[in-house]
Parts: C-alpha cells; sequence; structure tokens
C-alpha cells in the first residue's frame, strides 16, 4: 500500500477499548451477551466509524465510551481516562429523541451554556454564531417539531457545538434522513471535525457513510459483538463516491460484514 | 403540521361552531323549564324571577337567611382556590419525591391506594366532628375573635380538608406518573452537559411532566367542585353558593334555587375550560411527538 507511505501516521490515541465485555440481563433473567472482548483504538481529531449489522452491540459500544454503562470486563477510556470523569467534554448524540421539544430551537442550543452558568447575554450571541454557522439562522424561534429532520439534526450538532465538547459519540445520527441531506450533513459533520479538531466516534450500518466519514474503520461481527476487522481509510477528501478505490473500500467492508454474518448463520 | 391545520378547518372546531353545539343542550333544559312553568307547578319559578336575581348579584334576598348570589359564590370560590391549592402544593413535591425514589414511592403508595377511593364527601360528618367549626379565622385569631373575620371564619377547616382530599390523590397520581414517564435518553443528555439535579428537574422533569400534572389538576378541580357544593349543603355552613341553593329550597324561593343552580353550572364551565386551556398550553409540544 503505497498511500500509507504518503501520509503521516495517524496520531494520538483518543479512545481506547480493551476486552471490552458487557452482557444484559434479559426479561427471562438470562444473561445475554451483547459485547464479547471489543478491542480497538480511535484517533484523536479524526473520525472512526463503527460499522456491523443490527445487534452487533455498537449502541452498547457508545454508552460504554460515554460513561453511561459500565462494562462488565475490560476498559473503555478516552484520552487515557476513565469518561465519567469527562463531563462537559463528550457529546452524545442519537438518531431520535435528541432535542427538547419544550424547547424552542435556540433554548435547546443554548442549553449547555445555560448548565454552565454563561450569562444570557454572551450566551445569546454564541447561539447566534453557532445558528450561522450551521444554516439554521432563522429557524431558532421555533420548536423542533416545526424544523424537518434534517434541520433537527442541525440543531442538534449546534448544541453539541455549544458545548464545547471535543469528543463526539454518534449512534446513527443521519440514518433517517434522505440521501441528499445526509450527505449534507456528512459533509458538515467533516468540516466541523477540521474546525475544532473534534474525534469522533460515529456508529453507523450503512457501508457507504462509513467509507465516505471515516479515517479508521471498525467492523463489528454479528452480536455478540467484537472486532471482526480494523483499518486505515487513507482515501483523499473531498473523498469522491464514484471513484474506484472509493468502491474498493466498500466491498471490503461488505465483503467482512457479509463473511460474519455467515459465520453466524 | 397539515394535519393539524385541516382539523382546525372544520366548522365543529371554530368558536362559532363550538357555541352552538355547546349550547344545544342548555337550550333543550330552558326548553323544558319552559314546559315545566306552563304546567303551573309552584316549584318551578318563571324566567323573569330567575332573570331578576341573577341581574341584581349583590342584592341580599329579602326573605332568605343568606347572603347576596355575588358574595355566595366568592365564598364558594375562595374555599374552592385554598383548599384546591394546598391540594396541588402538597401533592405536585411529593408526588416528584415518590416519582423519583423507590423508599418514597414505596412509603406512599398503599396508603394513597387505600384512602383514593373514599369520596371525600362520606368524610364529611367525620372530619367536621374532628375540626368543629373551626375555621380559618378561629385559628389564626382565636376561637372568641374569629366571628370578628367575616370571611375568614366562613372558611371551614373541614371544608379544606376535604377539598384537599378531592385534590391531592388526582394531582398525586399523575404527578408520579409523569415523573416516571420522562425519557431516560432526555435525563441521560442532560447529565452529559454536567446538568445538577435542580437543573434537570427545572428544564426537563418538570416541563416532561407537565402536561400530565396539569390533566391531574384538571380531575382534581371537577372532583373539588362536585364535593364542595355537597359540603356547602351541610349543616353548620352559613354561605356558599350551595348553601343559598339548599337555604332556597327550604323556604321555597325557588328562584334563587335556579339561580345558584345556573351560577354553579357557568362557573364548573368557565373553570373547565380555564384548565382544558392550561392543560394544552402545558402540552403543546406533545403534538407531533412521537
Ligand atoms: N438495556 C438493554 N437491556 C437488554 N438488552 C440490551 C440492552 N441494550 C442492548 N441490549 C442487547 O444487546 C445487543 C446489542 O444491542 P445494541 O448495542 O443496541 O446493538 P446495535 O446498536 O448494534 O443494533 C442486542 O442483542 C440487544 O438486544
Ligand atoms: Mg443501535
Amino acid at each position: 500500500m503505497p498511500l500509507e507511505d504518503l501520509i503521516p501516521q495517524l496520531t494520538d490515541t483518543a479512545y481506547s477499548l480493551k476486552d471490552v465485555e458487557k452482557a444484559f440481563l434479559s426479561r427471562g433473567g438470562t444473561a445475554v451477551k451483547a459485547l464479547d472482548g471489543v478491542t480497538f483504538e480511535g484517533p484523536e481529531g479524526m473520525i472512526t466509524c463503527i460499522v456491523g449489522p443490527t445487534g452487533s452491540g455498537k449502541t452498547t459500544v457508545l454508552r460504554i465510551v460515554s460513561g453511561l454503562e459500565r462494562a462488565d470486563r475490560g476498559t473503555a477510556t478516552i484520552n487515557g481516562k476513565d469518561p465519567a470523569t469527562l463531563v462537559r467534554k463528550i457529546g452524545y448524540l442519537t438518531q431520535r429523541h435528541t432535542l427538547f421539544p419544550w424547547m424552542r430551537v435556540c433554548e435547546n442550543i443554548a442549553l449547555p451554556l445555560e448548565v454552565k452558568g454563561v450569562p444570557p447575554e454572551d450566551a445569546r450571541s454564541q447561539v447566534a454564531g453557532i445558528c450561522a454557522r450551521l444554516g439554521l439562522a432563522g429557524s431558532g424561534d421555533l420548536y423542533p417539531h416545526e424544523l424537518s429532520g434534517g434541520m433537527q439534526q442541525r440543531a442538534a450538532l449546534g448544541r453539541l457545538l455549544a458545548s464545547e465538547s471535543w469528543y463526539w459519540l454518534m449512534d446513527e445520527p443521519f440514518t433517517a434522513l434522505d440521501e441528499r441531506t445526509r450527505h449534507q450533513l456528512q459533509h458538515l459533520l467533516i468540516d466541523l471535525v477540521r474546525e475544532r479538531k473534534l474525534s469522533v466516534l460515529f456508529v453507523t450500518h450503512s457501508i457507504d457513510e462509513a467509507v465516505y466519514l471515516a479515517d479508521r474503520v471498525v467492523v463489528l461481527s454479528a452480536g455478540p459483538g467484537r472486532v471482526a476487522e480494523s483499518f486505515d481509510n487513507l482515501l483523499a477528501r473531498p473523498r469522491n463516491r464514484l471513484s474506484q478505490e472509493y468502491g474498493q473500500v466498500m466491498e471490503r467492508i461488505r465483503t467482512r460484514i457479509e463473511s460474519v454474518l455467515g459465520e453466524e448463520e | 403540521m397539515t394535519d393539524r391545520n385541516d382539523q382546525r378547518g372544520t366548522w365543529a372546531d371554530r368558536p362559532v361552531g363550538k357555541i352552538l353545539l355547546g349550547s344545544a343542550f342548555p337550550a333543550l333544559l330552558v326548553v323544558a323549564w319552559w314546559l315545566g312553568i306552563r304546567s303551573g307547578t309552584a316549584v318551578i319559578p318563571s324566567f323573569s324571577a330567575v332573570i331578576g336575581v341573577l341581574a341584581h348579584p349583590l342584592e341580599i334576598p329579602p326573605d332568605l337567611y343568606s347572603r347576596s348570589l355575588a358574595f355566595s359564590l366568592m365564598m364558594t370560590l375562595i374555599r374552592l382556590a385554598l383548599g384546591f391549592g394546598l391540594g396541588v402544593a402538597t401533592a405536585v413535591p411529593l408526588g416528584f419525591l415518590a416519582g423519583k425514589s423507590r423508599v418514597v414511592d414505596r412509603l406512599f403508595y398503599p396508603l394513597v391506594q387505600i384512602a383514593r377511593p373514599i369520596n371525600p364527601v362520606v368524610l364529611l360528618p367525620l372530619v367536621t366532628v374532628l375540626f368543629g367549626l373551626s375555621s380559618l379565622a378561629s385559628v389564626a385569631f382565636g376561637p372568641v375573635d374569629a366571628w370578628k373575620y367575616d370571611v375568614a371564619d366562613q372558611v371551614q377547616l373541614a371544608m379544606v380538608f376535604i377539598l384537599w382530599w378531592g385534590a391531592f390523590f388526582p394531582v398525586f397520581l399523575s404527578t408520579v406518573h409523569g415523573v416516571r414517564s420522562v425519557r431516560t435518553s432526555y435525563l441521560e443528555t442532560m447529565r452529559l452537559l454536567g446538568a445538577t439535579d435542580v437543573q434537570i428537574l427545572r428544564r426537563v422533569v418538570l416541563p416532561h411532566s407537565l402536561p400530565e400534572i396539569a390533566h391531574g389538576m384538571r380531575i382534581a378541580m371537577g372532583m373539588c367542585w362536585l364535593v364542595l357544593i355537597a359540603a356547602e349543603i351541610f349543616p353548620g355552613t352559613r354561605s356558599g353558593i350551595g348553601y343559598m341553593l339548599c337555604t332556597a329550597c327550604k323556604t321555597s324561593d325557588y328562584q334563587y334555587t335556579f339561580a345558584a343552580m345556573i351560577v354553579i353550572g357557568i362557573t364548573g364551565l368557565l373553570i373547565d375550560v380555564a384548565f382544558a386551556r392550561f392543560e394544552r398550553n402545558a402540552g403543546h409540544w406533545q403534538a407531533l411527538e412521537r
């Protein structure tokens, strides 16, 4: 692979999971294993995409990395630290129920500032800046349900920006959107990562989305989750979906997922 | 969004339509009343006699041991506000505690389920024995001087207590349920933002459960209104719209009975309209939340 030599080594590690295991108690009381020794690293200032079939434990990985859930065994750290100690540094974004529906869009975006105790005047001007950056100017006074799905996720990104968190954990945030909007938001996310030096852990079951976004791809096997493959995606940006190389990376992931699904049968 | 606009367009949802539909059955009642007058029974007063009472709400009824219509209504509303207000003021905080803490919930659950179905009117005789004739004034200024405080002396503790009883349980239960049904992901979002418990309560738990609390309040208010009118008929009362209704019956001054019934009906309606509006406003954001 001659390309790898031309590109500087991926830098420091932001996310580090070692032998993470997690089981949930089913309704009947038996333990169901969701993660079976997950190990991978996500580089700092880059996008790491976790791809895997439904039920492979992608959401569980994110919840453990966020500190919302504890691993039964193994460790998950962000920048070498326990996530639970990184309050306000972690931004979490899901597909649904992200914005608070009883608050206007601008209140939603301003919430992290409000929680921190930033004076309302300062908060307002910051929110105005964020809205302008995200193409939300003029929508601030609306309620979330008055926005399209794409605009809602833009507002949710706005709240992450206002929180000044560096570690963004994103659980299929663009899955429910139409293709055009999804591509716009993917593009926006890449820009934001550059501007803000964000480290993103991005869960998706769309292979295309992974190839387009990821600097590193982590493929999970069908549940209980285990890392089937992890590799750096070094395609030059802006990435061209129609290029041959793009298709090759897609093929690589697809083959891997099909093989892990085949194992399962 | 379009769905909602379409619905607003039907004639039944426009103000004129609402008034027309809503007054259909009251109009039938008026017709029945008119037929009653024509039948010549003495129990049914003429339109003009009743309108005469309603048109002069400040006039003291000449041969009736009762205060004016307006004063009677005021007394009723003061009792209602106090009893209902106390019910809400105790039920909401306790509901929040029980919704959040298993210990508090387990502590209250059996008691609440035992006490809830007891109709407070049934308790009135017992409560009257317990509280006697003590009123707000006799508590505040002592039983000897109580009579000097006309209004406060007629707010009997027994009545306040049963109103509290009527309001507490619906509001408590709806608060507990409202607090429990707050979406976990919303709480987690706040936790990741580093919000304090107070911030979470004020910005998430309260607004999320408010529609349900408002619904409980509306039910409670209906209950209180029912209970209060019945309680005012009870011996020992000297004022109130229920008292006026009952006293006028005893002395066959049926125009006052009818006037009081009309006032009770319309006030009850207005109160419910106000609470329905409150409930709708509290839940405005739920319209398209799924
Ligand atoms: N809170 C929970 N309780 C019980 N089982 C759970 C819970 N969360 C996840 N699981 C189970 O763990 C497995 C992985 O789930 P999840 O992480 O949501 O996968 P994915 O996001 O890849 O679809 C699934 O079998 C799921 O049923
Ligand atoms: Mg998932």
